[in-house]
């Protein structure tokens, strides 16, 4: 197509630029909150870490235990920010009442008569003419300005935090058979229905097609009551990787065999023919023709199932035990999201990582991945 | 569990499936070789080996539920006595049961529509343009996303702090910088579940687009190329030459879209659970079954009914097929 | 010779007895039976980062027998347990944070009776310990009457948390009367202060702090025996009387310039995030109405007593109903009848399985023998204090009701109330939904 730079050409790239910016917003805003620091991730938007603002803040000053006396004065003096991160200080104050009614070199006078002086850059000097009796310090509000910091302090707590590396693996050890398997298992149910003949074979297709809609939650209980009996009956735990495995196949038995079944009846008959002329078995054509011939589509099918087993939340929490050595990944966000009401450095920065093998795993996949989707449901 | 054990579990699994199939053929072709059997029995015995795995998993993890949850919706609470119509009756005329279907009905109206219309209008204007494949990935990531990790997303989008308080959510933001009033978006009775719709829509467009990109190649372009030289406009060419072309495909898209919408779980129970008047069928469903010591009776008729909603387009799929067969 | 005797035996008796006497009290650590190998699953709702102060406690036990004990956490402990016990593989010990979920969960069978002796234990061991044996006493599927759980960890709800150093700013005087709360309410917003942060959010179980409120309500408004009533709905949801204790919290969550955010910020803002409001500068709110587990939420570095504390949350002074106290509790269950099992219930009696939980913070308990020195603050021993004496103390209300109400639709009633709808219709909803779920 010749590529005029025209107006319906130029409007057409303006509203593509429009989606594209409206649908990575919300992503963009997710990675950029991770990046915060955590104090100010729920007080201030996302797009305000890229400017300098101003915060507000309350710091404690030390109390009688730290003073020591000096021409017949007892001082206090120390940083207020410790060892927080120190900031510019513009304005302070001493009661909840007035935030910043001092400016930095005032000296702010408090109801026992004692003062208190400040510097920009946190250094107080309290200063009273009897001995402090106190071993509270004295609030101090300061209104300092933020300037744009980012950090992956949050990506290293989240990390390391316990539980999350390894919900981590046991999700990779959920997720790889749950896709291996279903390929296995429907590779050779789908050649059946498309190169096979067999009595019902048609009703099967009919079946596994108005499977597709049975929703999943259905499954759960009679399912699971089964792992029970059936462990009871063996001797062994009904909560199990097996058992998910086989939960996920169960449950992606019928888009798998049907995205398959589109594929291969897409394969030329002449091929077929000729292999059966040749004298080879179901088995032998499947292995040496039909399966080299259909790798874009499992690739795309492997890449569907494992999005959808490494994004399942219900299956993991009923399959699976929630101790540590067998939770997911998701289930291990949901607890944070749920536990972690007010940590919302957690809540982003579990978020990302949790995407972050889904993601990988699409971009790099994504040509075998649109080749096999389409392939049978396009016509030409 | 450490990592090598769980490797050799994973391992273990994997082999067992691949050696069942390869050992049970050789088998049969050795089996065969050895009594001469015809090739009609070899080929029913290999046929049952080809689809026993699969047909025993499709029985039993999806057949069996689908049977006992139509029982369960006969009886009781504790699955112990039997109740006749008791739950449909009760279903009928609980309000929370219509307005399920009320939003499930707004859901399947809106979300396949606008994830085709968009997925439709983006592929064409990403085909024509150099980074059309950068957009494409862009647009296609929210598919990759859990939707536990798309809740979280949202949340910065949708949260809700006092008028005067600084907003955290971007919705919010654009609202008061244009000097409007803050709302809590999830709570607005009947425009929160077009806000929990956007959310879908988001994420399936991608579906869509992925699809219909492809399909667009299919369209020859001779055709294309003779209607620009008639002098045609890119708008008239869309109405009456793409869309006509791809008439096959927007209905696929939108069948398979409509069948995820119609099991719409996660977003939902993630955002709201359903409060402020979002609830829909499987979510009540799930309220039913696992809540307050569960009543199965009551969650199978759920159930059930996000199953019957779903026979129309399963019946239109066959007929589908069976024309496809025909053709 | 016979007065020799007399004594002797006396003293022998005495003896005797005194080793009686202290077999109710125990060695200061736990030993218990040697059961290596063993396997206890334990299901939970606590989540980080009381989980980890569990799992401490855990290995106390597990250093003390050798047995392997699991615990694994989950906000959806109710969808959990409902599943596994419908599915037949229920942990060995079930962590309920509503008796009503329990009872429910007990009469379809999941749960197996306590021993005789952990009852002993309890009643040995507990301050007010019929209270508590009354309250883990649910029917069996048979309609039987039978002991199935332990309290342990229990908080005091009738508390409000407030920053000193903000009233003292302010010139506030803490209220002793609701009287003079509600006046020093609308002082603080004549100061051009806001008065009271309240937060509902809770994802699955959004509305239960609303819950916490009716029920301090309705114990100051009416004697005991109308709560009692009311908890068993011997008293409908809809009585008028209800009614008045939820218009009594609109009172408050409704007023736009009484709660901090607005009204329609009461139901989208996480009980955990509210109370931050105390902290701010400048501050957003002056109070805020919570149990004694909210502390775990407030942000880092803030010390109890010097920046926060709390007090009472006062009853009326012209009603003559007492200083009512509100409280909650989890309580362990037993789903299976194993030695181990039995083992730990048993251990948790123990006072070193409190204690240890104690020194982390963010617990209470009503055992008689622990150590107070323990508890991680003054504040936590001022709230055992109230626990222990406490005369008019009521366990609360919606964890009491059945799960469908209790961790349902009160839950949700209460946040379509703060959304607008009136308390009549909400409390008549509730009270359908009541009677639909027998």
């Amino acid at each position: 197509m010749t590529k005029k730079l025209t107006f319906t050409s130029i409007l057409a790239q303006i509203l593509l630029l429009l989606f594209v910016v409206a649908w990575i917003a919300p992503t963009f805003g997710l990675f950029i909150s991770s990046l915060r620091d955590k104090d100010v991730l729920a007080i201030s938007g996302w797009w305000t870490s890229f400017i300098t603002t101003e915060v507000n803040e309350i710091y404690r000053t030390k109390g009688m235990e730290a003073q020591f006396e000096k021409d017949g004065y007892f001082y206090i003096e120390d940083n207020l920010f410790g060892n927080k991160k120190p900031k510019e200080i513009s304005s302070f104050g001493i009661t909840s009442k007035n935030i910043n009614e001092y400016k930095i070199g005032d000296t702010a006078l408090f109801k026992d008569e004692s003062e208190i002086t400040l510097k920009n850059d946190g250094n107080y000097s309290w200063k009273s003419k009897e001995k402090f009796k106190k071993k509270k310090g004295k609030r101090i509000f300061i209104t300092a300005s933020s300037p744009p910091s980012f950090t992956f302090e949050n990506y290293k707590e989240v990390l390391f935090k316990e539980g999350l590396g390894q919900a981590f693996i046991n999700t990779f050890a959920v997720a790889i058979p749950s896709t291996l398997i279903p390929l296995i298992i429907c590779s050779f149910f789908a050649y059946s229905l498309t190169w096979m003949n067999f009595f019902g074979r048609d009703l099967l297709l009919a079946t596994v097609i108005a499977s597709l809609v049975v929703p999943l939650q259905m499954s759960l209980i009679p399912i699971l009551s089964l792992y029970n009996d059936f462990g009871a009956l063996f001797g062994v735990a009904a909560k199990s990787y097996p058992g998910i495995w086989m939960a996920h196949t169960g449950f992606g038995l019928a888009s798998t065999t049907f995205l398959l079944w589109n594929f291969l009846k897409s394969l030329p008959n002449e091929m077929m023919e000729a292999a059966r002329v040749d004298g080879a078995t179901h088995y032998d054509t499947f292995i040496k023709i039909v399966v080299p011939l259909s790798i874009p589509a499992f690739a795309s099918i492997f890449i569907l199932q494992f999005l959808w087993v490494w994004n399942d939340l219900l299956v993991g929490l009923v399959f699976l035990d929630k101790n540590p050595s067998e939770i997911i990944l998701t289930a291990k966000l949901k607890e944070l999201l749920g536990s972690r009401g007010e940590n919302w450095e957690i809540l982003t920065t579990g978020a990302f990582i949790s995407m972050s093998v889904p993601l990988l795993i699409f971009f790099s996949l994504q040509r075998y991945f649109i080749r096999g989707l389409v392939a049978g449901s396009v016509k030409g | 569990m450490n990592i090598f054990s769980l490797a050799l579990i994973v391992l273990v699994g994997i082999l067992c499936f691949v050696l069942f199939f390869h050992l049970s053929n050789l088998i049969l072709d050795y089996y065969g070789r050895v009594n001469k059997k015809g090739y009609a029995f070899e080929n029913s015995i290999r046929v049952i080996i080809f689809i026993a795995p699969a047909f025993i998993v499709l029985f039993v993890f999806i057949i069996y539920p689908v049977f006992e949850t139509i029982r369960l919706s006969f009886y009781d609470k504790i699955g112990r006595d039997f109740v006749g119509w008791h739950n449909y009756i009760w279903a009928i005329k609980d309000p929370d049961f219509r307005r399920s279907i009320v939003n499930n009905l707004g859901w399947l109206l809106i979300v396949p529509t606008l994830s085709t219309f968009f997925g439709l209008v983006i592929a064409n204007l990403a085909d024509r343009i150099w980074w059309g494949t950068i957009a494409k990935s862009i647009i296609f990531m929210p598919m990759a996303i859990s939707f536990v990790g798309a809740g979280v997303i949202w949340k910065f989008i949708y949260d809700y702090r006092g008028p005067g308080d600084d907003q955290i959510g971007l919705l919010n933001a654009i609202t008061t910088s244009l000097g409007f009033e803050p709302q809590a978006w999830l709570t607005i009775p009947i425009w929160n579940n077009l806000f929990l719709m956007a959310i879908m829509i988001w994420i399936q467009t991608g579906l869509a687009l992925v699809i219909f990109s492809a399909a667009l190649r299919s369209i020859p372009s001779e055709t294309l190329d003779a209607a620009r030289i008639d002098g045609a406009s890119e708008l008239k060419i869309f109405w009456s030459i793409i869309i006509p072309y791809l008439q096959q495909t927007i209905l696929v898209i939108w069948t398979i879209i409509t069948i995820l919408v119609l099991k719409v779980f996660d977003i939902i129970y993630a955002m709201t659970n359903g409060q402020w008047q979002t609830e829909v069928l499987a979510n009540l469903m799930y309220d039913w079954m696992f809540r307050g010591g569960g009543d199965s009776g009551r969650g199978s008729v759920l159930a059930f009914c996000i199953m019957i909603g779903v026979i129309p387009i399963l019946v239109w799929n066959l007929y589908q097929h069976k024309k496809d067969q025909q053709s | 010779m016979k007065l020799l005797n007399t004594i002797v035996g006396i003293l022998t008796l005495s003896l005797f007895t005194s080793n009686f006497a202290n077999a109710g009290s125990h060695a200061y650590t736990y030993s218990g039976p040697d059961i290596s190998g063993e396997k206890i699953t334990i299901l939970g709702p606590w989540l980080a980062p009381e989980d980890e102060s569990f799992r401490d406690v855990i290995s106390i036990f597990e250093n003390a027998t050798g047995a392997v004990v699991e615990y694994g956490g989950s906000d959806e402990f109710e969808q959990i347990i409902n599943i596994d016990c419908q599915a037949g593989s229920p942990p060995d010990i079930a962590v309920f944070p509503q008796p009503g979920l329990a009872a429910n969960i007990a009469a379809t069978g999941c749960l197996t009776s306590l021993t005789p002796d952990v009852k002993d234990l309890v009643s040995k061991n507990y301050a007010s310990a019929d209270s508590w044996i009354n309250l883990s006493t649910y029917d069996d599927p048979y309609g039987a009457s039978t002991f199935y759980g332990v309290f342990y960890r229990v908080n005091v709800k009738s508390l409000v948390w407030y920053s000193p150093d903000n009233f003292e700013d302010n010139g506030y005087e803490v209220p002793t009367t609701m009287e003079g709360l509600l006046a020093l309410t609308d002082q603080m917003v004549a100061d051009g202060n806001t008065p009271w942060c309240i937060g509902l959010g809770s994802g699955g179980a959004t509305g239960w702090p609303a819950t916490d409120w009716m029920e301090d309500i309705m114990l100051r408004t009416h004697l005991p025996g109308a709560y009692d009533a009311w908890v068993s709905n011997d008293m409908k949801f809809n009585d008028p009387r209800v009614i008045e204790a939820m218009d009594f919290f609109g009172s408050i969550a409704l007023n736009d310039s009484y709660v901090n955010g607005g009204s329609k910020a009461v139901a989208t803002t996480d009980f955990r995030d509210s109370p931050n409001g105390l902290f701010t500068s400048p501050a957003e709110c002056m109070m805020h109405r919570q149990a004694s587990f909210i502390p775990a939420f407030f942000p880092e570095g803030l010390e109890a007593g010097v920046d926060y504390d709390f007090f009472y949350f006062p009853a009326y002074a012209d009603k003559d109903l007492g200083k009512p106290v509100l409280g909650g509790g989890t309580v362990l269950t037993a789903t299976n009848d194993k030695g181990a099992t039995n083992e730990f219930m048993k251990f948790l009696l123990h006072p070193e399985a409190h204690e240890r939980f104690m020194e982390k913070g963010g617990f209470l308990t009503p055992h008689k023998f622990v150590d107070t020195s323990k508890y991680a603050s003054d504040t936590f021993r001022g709230l055992h204090e109230i626990l222990q004496n406490a005369t008019t103390f009521r366990f609360d209300g919606s964890d009491l009701m059945p799960g469908w109400v209790g961790a349902g639709s009160f839950w949700t009633g209460m946040v379509d109330y703060t959304n607008g709808k009136s308390a009549k219709e909400v409390a008549d909803a509730i009270q359908a939904s009541w009677e639909a779920g027998q």
